[in-house]
């Protein structure tokens, strides 16, 4: 994939774009506060920056051996060339990214204006505002050279995340989430900056390919590598969300629905799989680690899934699900398929993004986030039918795209002997498809509220945006059959795994239809044949109790005892002094009693004073 | 008699006239100890000159007495206008100075 | 015992009485008398040391002037009062104590001086001499003492004058 480069320059104008757009509405009041104004700068530097990104693939050129397809300028200066570079890598990765990115922020962007019409014109223009702010973050970060580049852009892109969480910032749920998750992605960022670090230490440069070259010329001192790339691997723990840092991303919920559909389904989480697929050359080094990689990847997966089949909100299911998801791209990494993971990646992005966007329009329909209080749209198929169609493509059925992607993944997986993983991501499978379209019958297809009878209202950008993306799916979807069916299986995956993965998603279709919409199997026996499992799930096993343990018992515990030292220590130190000074003051005072026959005393004692010391000196 | 007569009476004169000024409560008494004390000092100034032949410690005692004299006369105006302001002379009465 | 012990002894004890008497009398105006009779004996004493000059100025200027003027002080000052202000001490022991000490400490400096036995014999009058170096080494501090004496003065009127 990075046989191919791209101009720089054209790569600089799709990072301009979004800047400059959220430069000009973060610095003119008057077009923030004018919500058309703002959306209009907004969505129309998105569109050129969307321009840019496919003017960039098209016209990329192969590359040769040897060539960076970095272009850099000096940043921070240092005896003996530049200690850190600023700049621009534009290879097939990021130029997927680029497109990726910039399609899906204008597909938000432009749901919102629908979604979000109700809002007081200036916050609308301060969302604007995040979202170019946003884009322009998540493309450094795609495009970057360097690993600086990259953690400054990443944390950029965090703080993108908790302003547009804590967008409704004073509803009190929806600021703690935006503080859960820049705390917990803290965490994971503690590790990437002191690995990048040690690296650096270790390698002497940031940038990627002089690592690259490094690495392939085992000129890279192996022996702390490791612990760098375990380090460099928990920022991806933290910001893709996977255990035990995975408790921010449902509680993420809490912000607007177009917001979860680009943050944390299609841009921002997996920019943790984008860093692994990255640096994939240094990882190759280090093998232990990537096992360790496919292992939590796969465990993740299969973790998320048997919560989101406990989730009444819808948001929440689609969240675990995302989770989820991102476990099956870390774990093809791990395995050592990076490709089939970023394939993924790029598919699970549009679809993802649409299921959000389609939950979305439930949403806006019902009022509610609660399946249980929806259904019986039957009768309006422009409705469901983009929903329907991305939950078949996240469940795995062909000739959508997510069947390719995830059955190359779990290709991968079993070609790296990682057994109990590949069975691990089988279930998940399975499970993907059951609860996805539990949510889908539910939803849409139940019977007995508002049956058909009512014809909902729902504003056409919202049903036009989904259409849109329903159509790249499929049509990517129909690329992809037809690149398999030239193309040929990849060598080494057993013959009988695309029938496998279709077996599970069936498996899958089928026990939820029989559950939710036939109403056969009765869901309440199911889950007390289940139930230990059942009430752990629901109980998110208990992970968020330890964080917010850890929260309240440690952090505010040791912040109480330094406070309490700063006010009785520090503070009493201080506050001592100073009375003891006002004392000593006060005695003194006394000494001036206004009678000049008490200062003679005073001189006359002086002079007894020096009488003695002269006494002393003579001696 | 040896210098240091003089000096011892001198001395003890100095002394007594310290402890007038320390323990007096009248303003005025407060200055006759001073004069004993200025006193003292002329004695001390004069023993000195004689004893080693210079002039200069009469001269000096000259001035020093006209300069007391002075300095008397200036003192008591004050007492006497403290007086008509404050209707005392009591040393314990003027504290306006107190910290 | 030659006149000359005999002379200061006497003299001494005139000065020391008197000046006790000076800072233990609690009338206020017998203090002044006290006081000169002890200016008296102090120029006595500097007879004995060969100044008459000095015995006539401090008559003159102490035992006359600065009597004068403390006794019309005090005039004034009691008479306005009505009675004769009762001379209670104040810190007796303290005031005792620190001079007793003060005296302690200079007289261990004269016990460990090598001072002088015998003085030097004198070449004639020494009023000469002093009157000549007043008008000639001297002559600045002498004017200068007179510019003193007219600022004094006119301090002393200037307080003294009436509230008008």
């Amino acid at each position: 994939m990075s046989m191919r480069a791209g101009s720089a320059t054209v790569a600089l104008v799709v990072l301009a774009l979004p800047f400059a757009s959220f430069l000009l509405l973060a610095l003119v009041r008057p077009l923030r506060r004018s919500a058309v104004a703002a959306a209009t700068v907004s969505i129309t530097a998105m569109v050129a920056a969307v321009v840019a990104a496919f003017w960039l693939s098209w016209r990329a050129t192969p590359l040769a051996l040897l060539q960076s397809p970095s272009r850099t300028w000096s940043w921070i200066p240092a005896d003996g060339g530049p200690m850190a570079t600023v700049g621009v890598m534009v290879d097939g990765k990021s130029m997927a990214m680029c497109m990726l990115v910039t399609f899906v922020s204008l597909m938000v962007q432009l749901y919102s204006w629908a979604y979000l019409h109700d809002e007081p014109r200036r916050s609308l223009g301060r969302y604007y505002a995040y979202h170019s702010l946003f884009a322009f973050s998540m493309l450094g970060l795609v495009l970057a050279p360097t690993f600086l580049q990259m953690f400054v852009f990443w944390e950029l892109v965090g703080l993108c995340s908790y302003l547009l969480i804590g967008y409704w910032y004073d509803r009190p749920a929806a600021a703690r989430a935006a503080v859960k998750a820049f705390w917990i992605t803290k965490l994971g960022d503690l590790g990437f900056v002191a690995g990048i670090v040690m690296l650096w230490a270790a390698a002497g440069t940031f940038d990627f390919w002089e690592l690259f070259r490094l690495a392939h010329t085992n000129a890279l001192p192996v022996a702390g590598m490791p612990l760098i790339m375990f380090l460099i691997y928990l920022g991806a723990v933290g910001k893709s969300a996977q255990f035990p840092l995975h408790v921010w991303l449902p509680d993420a919920m809490e912000g607007p629905t177009p917001v979860s559909a680009l943050i944390h389904a299609a841009t921002m989480v997996t920019a943790g799989v984008f860093l692994v697929n990255r640096a994939f050359p240094l990882f190759l080094l280090v093998p232990d680690v990537l096992t360790l990689i496919a292992w939590v990847g796969a465990f993740t997966a299969l973790l998320a899934a048997t919560m989101a089949c406990v989730e009444n909100d819808i948001k929440r299911v689609l969240a675990y699900s995302t989770v989820s998801q991102l476990g099956y791209m870390m774990a093809a990494a791990g395995a050592q398929a990076p490709d089939a993971g970023f394939a993924h990646l790029l598919t699970h992005g549009v679809f993802k993004a649409l299921l959000f966007l389609g939950a979305g329009i439930v949403i806006h329909v019902f009022h509610t986030n609660d399946v249980f209080r929806m259904g019986g749209l039957r009768g309006q198929p422009w409705l469901w039918v983009p929903f329907v169609l991305a939950t078949l493509a996240l469940a795995g059925v062909p000739p959508l795209p997510g069947f390719f992607t995830k059955e190359a993944i779990l290709g991968g997986v079993f070609e790296a002997h990682l057994m109990i993983p590949f069975v691990m991501l089988a279930v998940t499978a399975f499970l993907t498809a059951f609860y996805m379209f539990r949510v889908v019958f539910l939803a849409f297809f139940a019977r007995g509220l508002g049956d058909s009878h009512a014809h909902h209202h729902v504003p056409p950008l919202m049903s036009g945006v989904c259409w849109t993306l329903a159509a790249l799916s499929v049509a990517t979807g129909v690329n992809l059959a037809r690149q398999m069916l030239a193309g040929g299986h990849h060598e080494g995956a057993p013959a009988w795994l695309p029938a496998f993965s279709l077996g599970l998603a069936g498996a899958g279709i089928v026990l939820a239809w029989a559950m939710y919409q036939r109403g056969a199997i009765d869901p309440a026996r199911v889950a007390a044949v289940l139930a230990p499992l059942d009430w752990a799930a629901r109980r998110r096993y208990g992970i968020d109790a330890v964080f917010a343990a850890l929260y309240r018992g440690a952090l505010l515990g040791f912040s109480r005892a330094v406070g309490w030292v700063d006010r009785y220590v520090v503070d009493g130190l201080l506050n001592v002094f100073s009375a003891w000074t006002l004392r000593a003051g006060d005695r003194l005072r006394r000494l001036q009693t206004g009678l000049p026959q008490d200062y003679l005393y005073g001189v006359a004692l002086g002079a007894l004073l020096l009488f003695v010391l002269a006494q002393w000196r003579m001696k | 008699m040896p210098l240091g007569a003089y000096l011892t009476l001198a001395a003890l004169v100095f002394a007594i006239g310290l402890f007038g000024v320390l323990t007096r409560r009248n303003a005025v008494g407060i200055l006759l100890g001073i004069e004993l004390m200025l006193n003292a000092v002329n004695i001390n100034l004069v023993a000195f000159a004689r004893f080693s032949g210079d002039l200069g410690g009469i001269l000096f005692t000259l001035f020093t007495i006209a300069i007391t004299v002075a300095e008397v006369a200036v003192g008591l105006a004050i007492v006497i206008v403290i007086f008509r302001v404050r209707r005392t002379v009591e040393a314990d009465h003027l504290d306006l100075l107190r910290g | 015992m030659t006149a000359e012990i005999v002379a200061f002894v006497g003299v001494a004890v005139v000065l020391l009485g008197s000046s006790l008497a000076v800072v233990l009398t609690p009338n206020l105006f017998h203090s002044i008398l006290y006081l000169a009779v002890a200016l008296v004996a102090t120029g006595v004493v500097f007879l004995l040391l060969d100044a008459p000059f000095l015995f006539g100025v401090q008559l003159l200027l102490y035992a006359g002037g600065v009597v004068t003027i403390v006794v019309f002080a005090i005039m004034l000052t009691e008479r306005l009062v009505g009675r004769t202000i009762r001379q209670a001490s104040r810190h007796l022991i303290n005031g005792a104590l620190l001079s007793v000490a003060v005296f302690a400490g200079v007289a261990g400096f004269l016990v460990q001086a090598p001072l002088a036995g015998a003085r030097p014999g004198i070449s004639g009058d020494l009023t000469v001499a002093v009157g000549r170096a007043l008008v000639g080494a001297f002559a600045v501090p002498l004017e200068l003492l007179g510019v003193l004496l007219v600022i004094a003065l006119l301090g002393a009127l200037y307080f003294a004058r009436s509230e008008s």
